[in-house]
């Protein structure tokens, strides 16, 4: 089973770009994808007051191939009530934060709060990570020290100059996973594997504005063993996201 | 014809290493005909020696290669001098700036000689583009504007960053010069499209940038971008065919 750890849906009208649940499905068809994570390009709350419901409602219709994070802004007061209840209402698998977009501070105490939430709750959180500032793997160490019992995913494995990072950073914490997406090194991905580990690195697109056959293609070129990449491409995710495989 | 429009060979000072024998063999696998290749940042320093080398390396590959002088502004005089030479005895076809490991901002004034001079031998320049600070695209824009007639191609689409934002500073470069964009790192190929349908495909060019990028993923990945049969003509080889005068 092939599962996207990392797509994206929203209305048009807020972020101008066509990101569809159909457009992520015709995505993930291209790829061979079967199942993705779906989140959107805005934070909530925010300029899109549907945001949850819009990914709750695609899920739902999906037959189980999306499956939803919900991307929240951890600063204002009642987020935490607004993760919980979007993991125990509505079915998300999962909290997405975007510093560059919140400007939270991955270590600051709201931050720190709906990350351990996450870890409570059984969902892991998945971070925005490349080279802006607060997205550095260093940075979210610091988050990951703190929240021990919360699975962390560096989506975009620290971008195209972090990535020596993010590895180092997940070597040193067990409780952070390398997401694949947008960074551009297939080598990287075999480093990765060799040092942290099979079961720590999984597949994601960014699509569909990225393309997930291209992305899928990225983990081919990564050399793995069959065994590693049915880990990555699906194995690991399905773990994740409490689905079978 | 397909034409990976740039990759560096040698042994960099910066850990990396590519030969000859690597990148014809990845042309091979990949089906491409031709690679434009400019030199690493040499152990010792020594960027003419490292052009000289290089012209060599050209001069043996039966066509399969066509090279770029690289230069570095902390040279002065000796570096236009040096970029004389290799476009008039070596056939070098343009100029490589690479602003991050050669320390320097591409709008800094004294780029601006370079920049003439490659105007007065009438060769493009390559420039290693999307470094924070040193050649962020709104940067090379700047250095484009000294001399408009020369084309000035930005590597890893133009912008090193997977927020997005930067692109914003792509459009705002292409929309006021003659700069084009190189494919190689850009994980946006809808953005990619985007630049040929509005600034027109003779805009884009497939290059890989090996070995910091990886050659083989890199050319899959141009293959994929959204464009006409005539589009994607230009982008895989056609439009680096006119810039470095190949075939």
């Amino acid at each position: 089973m092939i599962i996207d750890l990392h797509m994206h849906l929203d209305d048009s009208e807020f972020v101008g770009l066509d990101v569809s649940p159909r457009d992520c499905v015709a995505g993930m068809d291209r790829a061979g994808v079967d199942s993705a994570v779906v989140m959107t390009l805005v934070d909530f709350p925010g300029p899109n007051p549907a945001a949850l419901n819009l990914v709750a409602e695609a899920c739902a219709a999906s037959h189980e191939r999306l499956y939803g994070f919900a991307r929240l802004d951890p600063g204002p007061d009642g987020a935490l009530d607004l993760l919980r209840s979007a993991v125990t209402d509505l079915g998300f698998r999962g909290l997405k934060l975007h510093p560059v977009s919140t400007r939270a501070h991955p270590a600051d105490d709201a931050t720190i709060a709906i990350v351990r939430l996450a870890g409570e709750l059984g969902v892991p959180t998945l971070f925005h990570c490349g080279d802006d500032a607060m997205t550095a793997p260093l940075v979210l160490a610091d988050t990951a020290a703190a929240c021990p019992d919360a699975t962390i995913v560096l989506g975009h494995m620290g971008g195209y100059y972090h990535v020596d990072e993010a590895i180092d950073v997940a070597q040193r914490h067990p409780n952070i996973v390398l997401e694949t997406s947008a960074m551009p090194y297939p080598h990287k991905i075999r480093e990765a594997v060799d040092r942290i580990g099979a079961h720590r690195v999984v597949f994601g697109s960014d699509g569909p504005m990225a393309r997930p056959e291209v992305e899928r293609q990225k983990i081919e070129f990564a050399g793995l063993s069959t065994d590693q990449t049915a880990l990555v491409l699906g194995g690991n995710a399905a773990r994740l996201l409490g689905v079978s495989a | 014809m397909t034409v990976d429009a740039l990759s560096l060979l040698g042994t960099s000072r910066f850990g990396y290493r590519r030969t000859a024998e690597d990148t014809l063999r990845d042309l091979d696998t990949e089906g491409i005909a031709t690679a434009v290749v400019a030199p690493v940042h040499p152990a010792d320093g020594d960027l003419a020696a490292a052009n000289r080398e290089l012209a060599g390396v050209v001069a043996r590959s039966g066509g399969r290669l066509v090279g770029l002088a690289r230069v570095a502004p902390w040279d002065g005089g000796a570096a236009l001098a040096e970029l004389s030479r290799a476009v008039g005895e070596d056939d070098a076809r343009g100029v490589f700036l690479h602003p991050a490991e050669d320390h320097f901002a591409v709008n800094d004034a004294r780029l601006r000689p370079i920049a003439e001079r490659a105007a007065e031998l009438g060769v493009p320049v390559v420039v290693a583009a999307g470094f924070p600070w040193q050649s962020e695209a709104t940067q090379v824009a700047w250095f484009a504007r000294w001399c408009p007639d020369v084309p000035v191609v930005m590597t890893n689409g133009g912008v090193l960053n997977i927020s997005g934002g930067g692109q914003y500073h792509v459009h705002q470069a292409l929309a006021g010069t003659r700069t084009c964009v190189l494919t190689n790192g850009m994980y946006r190929d809808d953005y990619l499209a985007v630049i040929a349908r509005e600034f027109g495909a003779d805009r884009l060019l497939f290059g890989s940038f090996a070995p910091r990028f990886d050659a083989r993923f890199e050319h899959r990945r141009a293959g994929r971008i959204d464009l006409t049969d005539d589009e994607r003509a230009l982008v895989m080889g056609g439009n680096a065919e006119a810039l470095f005068r190949i075939g």
